[in-house]
């Protein structure tokens, strides 16, 4: 009896010296954040920049509630042109992942694929390709389809090169046990070189994801009837600085959630990694 | 003790039965990256027969494991002739079950669906597959419990038992490990082996085993085939009449046990050299 008594006293101590952690990381984070706003304040203070230089942290607080606490059908607000910019980014990545899964198996799967597409692949992936954006606007025109060209090609190099090269890592032990089953092609695929890969495609969507929203926001500076890359060029066409920061906070905040989101459904999916029990 | 106890007489091989395994001048050379060519293996001639438990064991690197994938069919032998049951190898048979040097099992199935997994792909695909017939090997391996765990969940043992009931599970003629239990601490291997020679004794499977392990081969096998340095072939081969079923206690007392396994050991000593 007294001994459970002590088992179950064991457990909340544990669970007090790990709250114990979190309460330490969690002052030396915001003290680092409020260190960073006084020192922003006592910059603006001290050099006396003008608002539309840069605006105090106040100033950007009030630009980001103006543009949030507003009807989410309101144009003015944030809500419209992020749900442009998150739909052609969506839609990008889906097509680049699934372009690049596909031409990286290929390329895994069949040396003659390969030998074809590697250089070029390698060629257009240390290229900038953002700078191929004007191009795809010229071919694409100002709509959305130029949007969802651009996110999609910078979406589908990373996926390329990861799949390919999560493939062609899976342990020949595996590869060698589905031989002795006598397994075909595809079978040896879908149950072990699939899966093999997954932390690798994983990593690739990650990317993806975040250089679909690139793509897009890039493409919207080009022009675009609506989306965050106009907003923010509207802004800054009539010096409203406060309102571009807040836009970057709204991107920001986007990008933390879509690669939170990632790592949860990687997760889920790729249960068996150390990195996915740690 | 008697050792004619039933179940308990040592399988003797009949030498005029037609063999399971018949390799006749095998021979094995491969180029390395530097464009070197090694003779991995220089000239093997064996027979197992149906029931044969027979472990091959020899120095590092003196194409054991090379032989293995030439009788599992994964690789081709460049000369001699290697037939199982009669017919050449040509490629990876469904009359052959493989234990690798790792379980090797696929970490995004469950131990069920890894052991199963044979009755899924390939050759195995479209047979009936009776579910209580992989239940039944799982309970004879002793990892019935862990069937939906992972297998991560499981330790170093548990995991190379699943490989076995893997290899187990279409029902081969022939099972072949490589080293099986390489891997494990020296009492989980004493334990797999006694478990081993109960599957075994079980299902009546022909075993070809390498090993590193003298007293490993000496404790499992009808016969030790001690195999010479590279190019392999094999140098001797030794009938192990320990009475069975041999067990941890009494196997290693028996007169014969060490004897056994100085002669071998003086064999292996001689090639390292």
């Amino acid at each position: 009896m007294s001994a459970q008594a002590n088992a179950s006293a064991s457990i909340p101590n544990a669970r007090r010296t790990l709250s114990a952690a979190r309460v330490r990381r969690a002052a030396i984070n915001g003290g680092v954040f409020v260190l960073l706003l006084a020192c922003w304040i006592v910059a603006v203070r001290a050099f006396g920049l003008k608002s539309y230089i840069l605006p105090l942290p106040g100033d950007v607080l009030k630009a980001l509630w103006a543009g949030l606490a507003v009807s989410i059908t309101d144009k003015a607000g944030f809500y419209v042109p992020l749900w442009v910019t998150l739909g052609n980014s969506a839609l990008g990545f889906l097509l680049g992942s699934a372009l690049g899964l596909v031409l990286g198996s290929l390329m895994a799967e069949f040396r003659p694929v390969e030998t074809a597409i590697m250089p070029y692949a390698f060629a257009l992936q240390s290229l900038p390709k953002v700078a191929i954006a004007p191009l795809i606007v010229i071919w694409f025109g100002f709509g959305n389809m130029s949007k969802v060209v651009i996110a999609a090609t910078l979406t589908f190099f990373p996926m390329l090169v990861n799949s390919f090269t999560g493939l062609r890592a899976t342990e020949p032990e595996r590869i060698d046990l589905m031989r002795t089953l006598s397994a075909t092609r595809l079978e040896t695929y879908l149950r072990v070189k699939l899966p093999s890969a997954a932390p690798y495609i994983f990593a690739g969507l990650d990317m993806g994801a975040v250089y679909a929203l690139l793509g897009t926001i890039v493409a919207e500076f080009l022009g675009a009837q609506t989306g965050m890359g106009v907003t923010i060029t509207q802004l800054q066409a009539v010096s409203d600085v406060a309102g571009v920061f807040a836009c970057l906070i709204v991107l920001g905040a986007t990008g933390v959630l879509l690669h939170v989101g990632m790592r949860a459904v990687e997760r889920r999916v790729v249960h068996w990694t150390e990195r996915s029990r740690s | 003790m008697s050792t004619e106890e039933v179940g308990a007489t040592a399988h003797v091989p009949t030498g005029t039965a037609r063999p399971l395994i018949e390799a006749q001048g095998v021979s094995r050379v491969y180029a390395t990256v530097s464009g070197e060519t090694v003779h991995a293996l220089g000239h093997v001639d064996l027979r197992i027969a149906d029931g044969e438990f027979v472990c091959l064991v020899g120095p590092s690197g003196c194409g054991k494991s090379t032989f293995l994938r030439l009788v599992a069919g994964l690789d081709p032998c460049d000369g001699g002739r290697l037939a199982l049951a009669g017919h050449p190898v040509i490629g990876p048979s469904s009359d052959v079950g493989v234990v690798f040097q790792t379980a090797n099992l696929l970490p995004w199935f469950t131990v069920l669906a890894n052991v199963s997994l044979p009755l899924r792909v390939g050759a195995g695909r479209g047979r009936p597959a009776p579910p209580h017939q992989v239940q039944e090997l799982l309970a004879i391996a002793g990892i019935a419990e862990f069937a939906n765990k992972y297998p991560y969940e499981l330790s170093g043992g548990m995991q190379q038992r699943a490989a076995i009931v893997r290899a187990l599970v279409r029902d081969p003629k022939v099972l072949l490990m490589d080293e099986p239990f390489g891997a494990l601490d020296a009492l989980t291997r004493e334990r797999l082996n006694v478990e081993l020679l109960r599957i075994w004794q079980a299902s009546r499977k022909t075993i070809l085993l390498i090993t590193h392990s003298i007293a490993e081969s000496v404790f499992l096998a009808d016969r030790v085939l001690v195999m010479s340095a590279r190019p392999g072939r094999i140098l001797r081969e030794i009938p192990i009449h320990l009475p069975r079923p041999r067990t941890l206690d009494e196997t290693p007392a028996h007169p014969d046990y060490v004897r056994l396994m100085t002669e071998i050991r003086g064999l292996l000593y001689r090639e390292a050299i």
